[in-house]
């Protein structure tokens, strides 16, 4: 037990006095190596072999395809598409920006910069129609996390490969947990925009008829055809998947639309390597954190521990989900993910729960995460577009979130949402 | 002078274009041509491991590594400051007995080398990016704090820049 609080001790300072992350994760580590005299050369072979991955290849793959959509102009056509789609119900241009989300989100591994496209276009839309800022704000926020649950999902692929599970398969479990989700953000936005009357009048629709709209998009719907089918067709590998989705994105923006440009395509080359490289050093030091864990047989400790409180799941769930959706705010979603895994992973098999089925629920509980303050990036995009305060779209979205929550609690309880069709499909 | 600035930022743009064009490349041969090549495989993970570690470097220059600092943003900017500085000497401390071990790993593997098996590369060439790496990244972290504490220079992180870039072109497209 010594070492475990010695573990978590020097973490936990070096946490709270802001060093980065992967120091708390290194440095914690390290000082558990010297600390009990072990040599530490193990640790850079570590740092060599974590990396060294064939899958983690899709991360630094799958951030710049979705960057290169943005520039390519396959982005700006869902929107469109999304918006020809949900146009006259109530609350239309909210449930558009929902379906926007989701359809980005098959796209792109997603994060901020769905919100950021999203907003940009729709949220001046919505404001012109009569919506409050606050609540246009709150919609696009809250469900521009959708993405990162709906495949090809980022989080799922750090999950995937921390946890040692298949990528093609997390992929497949998302899709009915984020089918959920965003039917849920649906639901709520409808009953609310009814009661506030939030409608379009036919004069407001755009002009353009759906079909012309799809045609146009016709390029942008592929894009999840050649990235998803190549997958299960199993013609690629889930990085190979990512690889030649940057090659569409580059073939549509440079020869079909002619939008994408020297600028966006170096613009996306470098915020790839800033966004990769923080993760996976990140990564490193997660794994060699997570060796002295499992070392130490801290996560078996922890569980006993907690079965000696309960052996009820359910409240484990509930403990676990509130815990994640806590650190949810305060801690980048990759971040978290790479921390959270080896010590809950471990926990929570001792009581039978199934990796992927875990993964889908620790991915869904960081989609909330994104949309709550003080660290939910979409909350810093959708607050300084709409110009409002931060406080007062979390108060708009505070609807949403519970409503998110309340799905999630749900996906912990019933593992066959997440685990049917990937079983249909013969996973 | 006006290379260094940004060593690890061309670096990566290279290295990151190399292994996609190369891992495109093996998807296209073997989808066409039902064959491949082991070392274009190789050569692109070894890209790739390049790529992460430098790509760490140039996020350091960023201020871009994730921290928990919600709770330091409350307190005032010079006490901020102070508490972020000696954060930062600790993380340049772990670096160092990193930069210390590898030389002690890369100097094993010279002595007893380790080939790779499909460019009969040594090992030990590859490991050199530790070293470069985790110095490049104490630099990177001390000249941030340089600018910080001297030069009086509000420090943005990253993600905050790219927040407030997009916000700026969204308003001006609107």
């Amino acid at each position: 037990m010594n070492v475990t609080l010695l573990l978590f001790g020097t973490f936990g300072f070096l946490l709270f006095i802001g060093t980065p992350i992967v120091v708390a994760l290194g440095a914690s580590a390290l000082t558990v190596y010297l600390v009990t005299g072990q040599d530490f050369s193990s640790l850079i072979v570590l740092a060599y072999n974590a990396v060294d991955s064939f899958p983690i290849m899709a991360l630094p793959a799958f951030i710049l395809s979705g960057a290169l959509m943005g520039d390519a102009g396959i982005s700006r056509r869902l929107i469109g598409v999304a918006e020809a789609l949900a146009g006259r119900a109530a609350g239309g241009l909210g449930a558009a920006a929902i379906l926007a989300c989701m359809f980005f989100g098959a796209v792109s591994g997603s994060g901020p910069a769905t919100t950021a496209a999203i907003s940009m276009l729709l949220l001046p839309a919505m404001m012109d129609r009569g919506y409050s800022p606050a609540y246009a704000g709150a919609v696009t926020a809250s469900a521009g996390g959708l993405g990162i649950i709906i495949p090809p999902s980022i989080p799922m692929v750090i999950y995937g490969v921390t946890a040692n599970e298949s990528i093609s398969k997390l992929f497949l479990a998302g899709v009915v947990p984020g089918i959920l989700l965003a039917g849920t953000l649906l639901v709520v936005n409808y009953i609310r925009a009814r009661r506030l009357g939030y409608r379009s009048s036919e004069d407001d629709l755009p002009s353009k008829s759906i079909w012309r709209v799809l045609r146009e998009a016709i390029w942008s719907l592929l894009a999840p055809v050649v990235i998803l089918g190549g997958i299960y067709t199993g013609m690629f590998t889930p990085t190979e998947a990512a690889v030649v989705a940057v090659f569409y994105a580059l073939f549509v923006g440079v020869v079909i639309h002619r939008e994408s440009s020297w600028a966006g395509i170096r613009h996306a080359l470098e915020s790839t390597t800033w966004l990769t490289g923080r993760v996976l050093i990140i990564m490193f030091a997660a794994t060699a954190f997570g060796r002295v864990l499992v070392e130490n047989r801290i996560p078996a400790a922890i569980a006993s521990e907690a079965i000696k409180l309960t052996d009820e799941l359910a409240l484990i769930w509930l403990v676990v989900i509130a815990f994640l959706i806590i650190l949810g705010m305060f801690m980048e979603t990759l971040a978290m993910i790479l921390i959270v895994t080896p010590v809950l992973l471990p926990v929570m098999t001792e009581f039978g729960v199934d990796p992927i089925h875990f993964g889908v629920v620790l991915v869904a509980c960081c989609l909330i995460g994104f949309s709550t303050p003080p660290l939910g990036e979409n909350m810093f995009i959708a607050s300084s577009i709409a110009k409002q305060s931060i406080e007062a779209i979390s108060v708009k979205a505070l609807p949403c979130v519970i409503a998110m929550i309340a799905t999630a609690i749900l996906l912990a309880m019933v593992p066959e949402l997440s685990l049917w069709f990937p079983s249909l499909l013969g996973f | 002078m006006g290379a260094m600035k940004n060593v690890e930022d061309y670096a990566c743009r290279f290295l990151l274009t190399l292994f996609v064009t190369l891992l495109f490349v093996q998807v296209l041969m073997r989808e066409l041509l039902g064959w491949g090549l082991p070392w274009i495989e190789e050569l692109s993970r070894f890209a790739f491991v390049w790529f992460a570690f430098l790509g760490a470097a140039h996020a350091a220059k960023l201020n871009a590594h994730n921290r928990v600092q919600v709770h330091l943003k409350m307190l005032p900017p010079k006490v901020y400051n102070t508490v972020i500085i000696f954060a930062d000497l600790l993380w340049v401390a772990f670096n160092v007995a990193m930069v210390w071990k590898s030389w002690e790993v890369i100097t094993g593997l010279l002595e007893f080398p380790y080939i790779s098996p499909a460019l009969e590369w040594s090992m030990a060439y590859i490991y050199l990016i530790f070293p470069i790496s985790f110095t490049l990244m104490s630099i990177r972290t001390l000249q941030v704090d340089y600018q910080r504490l001297f030069k009086g220079e509000q420090i943005v992180d990253a993600d905050q820049a790219e927040i407030e870039e997009i916000s700026k072109s969204a308003v001006g497209k609107s």
